[in-house]
């Protein structure tokens, strides 16, 4: 460490992380301090704490039904995340532990697919739900996302490293295939579903485009489509706007911190 | 006997692991994909529409908006991604010390964008890059620009906005995936290079990057399709979508304005979005015959 | 389009229904949906005007759901392509602009209401671009007329009163916004980039739009559309007015004192008498007129919106009734919401009521909205065209070439290919 050179490595490097920190956190500050100014001042760049957070506050909470938005998001996004990661992960695990020729081809479809933008899924998908009865539902939302492609990319990979020693243990001591995955997998895999915890929640929780064209009634609205509108306002109120966009931030961040420990551990699964 | 059945078990379980998934797929995915692959080949607006063949096809190349939109897409994804990959292997790299002070802070820190919500991120990013906002400001407290610089009025400017924008986001994303790929090299390859007098540079170039060939693979197929399909940003942070002049418009945008905003013309948007289908196929493909031919 | 078979579509029904986890509440007898855009401004008007009809009638009740309106736009559109009509609202706003858009792409969506709103008492360019072969599906509700609105106390420091703006033309106001930013150093107007609504304007004030009335484009061979673009590119060039990015830094820029004017729709009142510290140091003038261009007037008209009946309503006769009553008829609900909203309606008997007599402070002592409502009457009437969108779209897209002095005739023949491209 007597190196100069060496030195000027690490000082170069603690410089670099600590840009690339402030740089990251900024805009979250930013959103803070927004909150407490007025709209005028925050178009004007004003980088300090301001008076207007109570008034701020006030107004959201009169010209947002809270509970009812807030019910609707949470319902939504975990509901969504549960079944996707139930179902994606099934999916995964089959794939990767039961090969066959057929299902790989089915599988390398999957790759293709993804690559189809949403937008020109919707007018069909729309005409479906209206079949089924589903506009303006909870279910409309969920059922289209349950599937994820890239989660079950996501879970093949990571079962990769699941040791086929416990499954075939397993198989010995007379477990079914379904009581293997729910009994041996699903435990020793729980810092791959924390991981996609995280990436689930967080894409159920700002889903836009789709809710805004199935959701029709104030009621049923989720956090995203309600700050979406207030941004869009003729003469949007920002200081407002930075409160909404704190609520709708809060609830992915409260998860990230919660499951931070074994989201690293549970993306190292993902990339073997 | 016995060994059949096994096999024809193993054979049922596997389906029956993949059906639920398969099932809500060919319902919510294939059979809108099937609906707008035969759109593709009408034409009409609104809902009053006849067989065209490859009509669409044609129109496509005519189409200044269109050029625009798969210009603008494809200079997003040639800056963007190689930027925001770059940044990510460098950030992971720096993290990947143990001896690291802060390192814990500094990766959550790092990580934390794209944990954001949406709508919070466009408003808070439309603001800071307000004509009088926060980052005019401090450039000009920089002495780095006299003047402001006319951020989203500005059809180069505003590229720059939506570049940092998305590489904001999802830098940390992409470093996560590294650095997890990371903690699974051998320590004791990099012991062994120290020990030779090999400079660090030189072990993250001969080593790390080598070593991390197939997760680059994965991020950089994963950013190139995320791009291609580029639509939230433009979509949000302008004042108006594809804001000022075009300059922000991409494909994903495009196919949305003729189904949406502009008088219906489903079929030629759904021409549109197959585009992206085949320009992710082929640099899928380049992406993986590069990464094959490195190898050897 | 490709069907499903009924007895899968109906197997698949019930699955899903089965796992149902919540159902829509189906919505009371009685109960009028309405889908509009701003509380502040249309949504609160409506629910005013439902309060009116709920007094008169009290087993209806008036359902307001608000979005942003491109948002808005988005829903309608998607859900009337998709030729479902489960929930469509009753009654819904559409901006004047878009109106033949709908009406032609999805006939039989919207219900004519003919029979039941007297026409010849609404002014007639609002009933004549929500009129398709002869039936007329509006309820024309707010005027986007145009006025030049600017503040009288900085315009008075260089030397120009109210007298100096009156029916001026486009070439006079740059001379006076240079006059202005020499003695003063102020610049005269907020330019936003991405926004067509000046080149709306002006060719709205000599009669002319991108179309034909027969709904041909109508853009290279259009010499009010040339004068416009010719106008716009001198009024930039004359070094008088600011960028400005969006509708927040536009609105912020005028009434902040950045700027010194701007000339839009009547319903830009509102904003900037938010500003009560301002008061009596506005004015609002007619707007200039093109220079040159044959049926040039001092009106015109920026956005405005109607209300329109859905055919598929559950409760059209109520929705249609509601509408004929207070928004057809009753003189007095207009007076009330230009006065709380500063909506100026296109009912024309309403400007005999009180509140449109009446002078306002704010804008020096001047009666604002008989001023207005003459301006009003004066608009001439184009045929909007069901591709406004596309050609605004292709306007924005030649306006850095407009902005760095390029050839005219070039850009044209640009934006006439983009539309003609486009409208195939």
């Amino acid at each position: 460490m007597s190196n100069p050179l060496a030195l000027l490595g690490r000082v170069a490097t603690y410089a670099l992380l600590i840009i690339a920190a402030f740089v990251s956190v900024f805009p979250f500050l930013w959103m803070l301090i927004g909150a407490t100014n007025y709209s005028a001042d925050i178009i004007k760049g004003k980088v300090t704490p301001g008076t207007a957070l109570l008034q701020n506050i006030s107004v959201f909470f009169n010209s947002v039904d809270m509970p009812r938005i807030l019910f609707n998001s949470f319902f939504i996004a975990g509901v969504g995340t549960a079944l996707t990661l139930l179902i994606s992960s099934l999916a995964g695990y089959g794939f990767e532990m039961f090969r066959s020729k057929f299902r790989e081809k089915v599988f390398g479809g999957l790759l293709l697919m993804l690559s189809i933008p949403f937008a020109a899924l919707m007018i069909p998908l729309f005409i479906m739900m209206a079949n089924f009865k589903m506009i303006n539902t909870y279910q409309a939302i969920i059922l289209p996302t349950v599937a994820s492609i890239f989660i079950i990319f996501y879970f093949r990979q990571a079962t990769k490293a699941f040791p086929h020693e416990l499954r075939d243990a397993a198989r010995i001591d007379g477990l079914k295939e379904w009581q293997i995955f729910l009994y041996v997998y699903m435990p020793v895999m729980r810092s791959t579903y924390a991981a996609a915890t995280i990436i689930v929640f967080m894409a159920n929780w700002n889903n836009y485009l789709w809710p805004l064209i199935v959701l029709q009634t104030n009621e049923m609205k989720t956090l995203t489509l309600v700050v979406a509108g207030l941004t869009s306002a003729y003469t949007p109120d920002f200081g407002v706007v930075m409160v909404g966009a704190i609520f709708a931030t809060l609830p992915t961040l409260v998860i990230f911190f919660l499951l931070q420990r074994r989201f690293v551990e549970g993306m190292l699964g993902a990339v073997k | 006997m016995a060994q059949s059945g096994l096999a024809r078990n193993e054979h049922l379980s596997g389906w029956l692991f993949v059906m639920p998934a398969l099932v809500l797929l060919g319902l919510f995915m294939i059979y809108p994909i099937l609906w707008s692959l035969w759109m593709s080949f009408q034409v009409g607006r609104g809902m009053a529409f006849s067989f065209g063949g490859f009509t669409n096809i044609m129109r496509l190349t005519q189409d200044p908006v269109f050029l625009r939109a798969l210009t603008n897409t494809l200079t997003f994804l040639a800056i963007q991604v190689p930027i925001m990959l770059v940044l990510a292997l460098l950030f992971a790299n720096a993290l990947n010390d143990s001896k690291l002070w802060g390192r814990g802070l500094f990766r959550t820190a790092i990580f934390l964008p794209c944990v954001t919500s949406l709508v919070a991120y466009s408003v808070v990013f439309r603001s800071m890059f307000a004509q009088d906002g926060v980052i005019n400001q401090f450039l000009m407290f920089a002495h780095i620009i006299a003047s402001p610089i006319p951020w989203m009025a500005d059809p180069f400017w505003s590229k720059v906005v939506i570049i940092s924008a998305i590489t904001w986001r999802w830098t940390g994303y992409n470093m996560i995936f590294y650095l997890a790929a990371m903690q699974n090299i051998d320590r004791s390859i990099y012991e062994a290079a120290k020990i030779d007098g090999v400079p660090a540079w030189a072990r993250f170039w001969y080593i790390t990057v080598p070593m991390l060939k197939p997760v680059i693979l994965f991020t950089t197929v994963i950013s190139t399709i995320g791009t291609l399909q580029l639509f939230d940003e433009p979509n949000l942070i302008p004042s108006t979508p594809g804001a000022p002049s075009d300059s922000t418009l991409t494909l994903s945008l495009y196919i949305y304005n003729l189904s949406f905003k502009f008088m219906p013309s489903f079929g030629y948007a759904a021409t549109v979005s197959y585009v992206i289908v085949v320009m992710v196929g082929i640099l899928t493909l380049i992406q993986f015959l590069a990464a094959r031919e490195r190898r050897t | 389009m490709t069907r499903l078979s009924t007895g899968w579509k109906r197997a698949a029904a019930v699955a899903l229904a089965s796992v149902s986890m919540f159902s829509v509440t189906a919505a009371s007898a009685l109960e009028i949906t309405v889908w509009c855009w701003d509380p502040n401004f249309n949504g609160a008007t409506m629910k005013e005007a439902a309060e009116r009809y709920a007094a008169l009638h009290p087993d209806v009740t008036v359902n307001i759901v608000d979005f942003a309106k491109a948002d808005l736009e988005t829903k309608l559109q998607a859900q009337l392509a998709s030729g479902t009509t489960d929930g469509l609202p009753d009654i819904v706003l559409i901006e004047d602009y878009g109106a033949q858009k709908y009406l032609q792409s999805f006939p039989g969506a919207f219900e004519p209401l003919n029979d039941k709103v007297d026409y010849s008492g609404f002014a007639p360019y609002k009933v004549e671009l929500a009129t398709v072969n002869g039936q007329t599906y509006s309820l024309p509700f707010d005027s986007g007329v145009t006025g030049y609105f600017y503040r009288s106390d900085l315009l008075a420091e260089a030397g120009f009163d109210a007298a100096a703006l009156e029916n001026i033309t486009w070439d006079k106001l740059i001379e006076i916004g240079k006059a202005v930013k020499e003695k003063t150093g102020g610049t005269l107007l907020p330019i936003d980039p991405n926004d067509a609504g000046w080149l709306r304007i002006m060719m709205q004030s000599a009669g002319s739009w991108y179309f034909n009335p027969d709904g041909s484009v109508h853009i290279a061979d259009n010499p009010v559309l040339k004068a416009s673009i010719e106008t716009y590119q001198r009024l930039l060039a004359a070094g008088i007015s600011k960028p400005v990015a969006g509708w927040t830094e536009y609105t912020g820029s005028f009434t902040s004192g950045d700027t010194l004017s701007t000339f839009t729709g009547v319903w830009m009142t509102g904003t900037i008498k938010a500003n009560a510290d301002q008061s009596g140091k506005w004015a609002i003038a007619p707007l200039p007129a093109l220079d040159g261009v044959e049926g040039a007037t001092n009106a015109s008209n920026l956005g405005g919106s109607s209300w329109y009946v859905l055919s598929s309503s559950a409760e059209k006769a109520e929705a249609v009734d509601f509408l004929a009553e207070i928004w057809g008829k009753d003189v007095d609900f207009y007076q009330k919401i230009l006065v709380n909203q500063g909506a100026l309606g296109s009912l024309l008997a309403a400007r005999e009521g009180e509140a449109y007599k009446a002078s306002d402070e704010f804008f020096g002592g001047a009666p604002v909205w008989q001023n207005f409502s003459d301006w009003l009457s004066a608009i001439p009437a184009v045929n909007y065209g069901i591709f406004t969108n596309e050609a605004d779209a292709a306007v924005v897209a030649q306006i850095p070439n407009i902005t760095s002095g390029g050839n005219i005739d070039e850009i044209i023949a640009a934006i006439d290919s983009q539309v003609r491209q486009q409208v195939q």
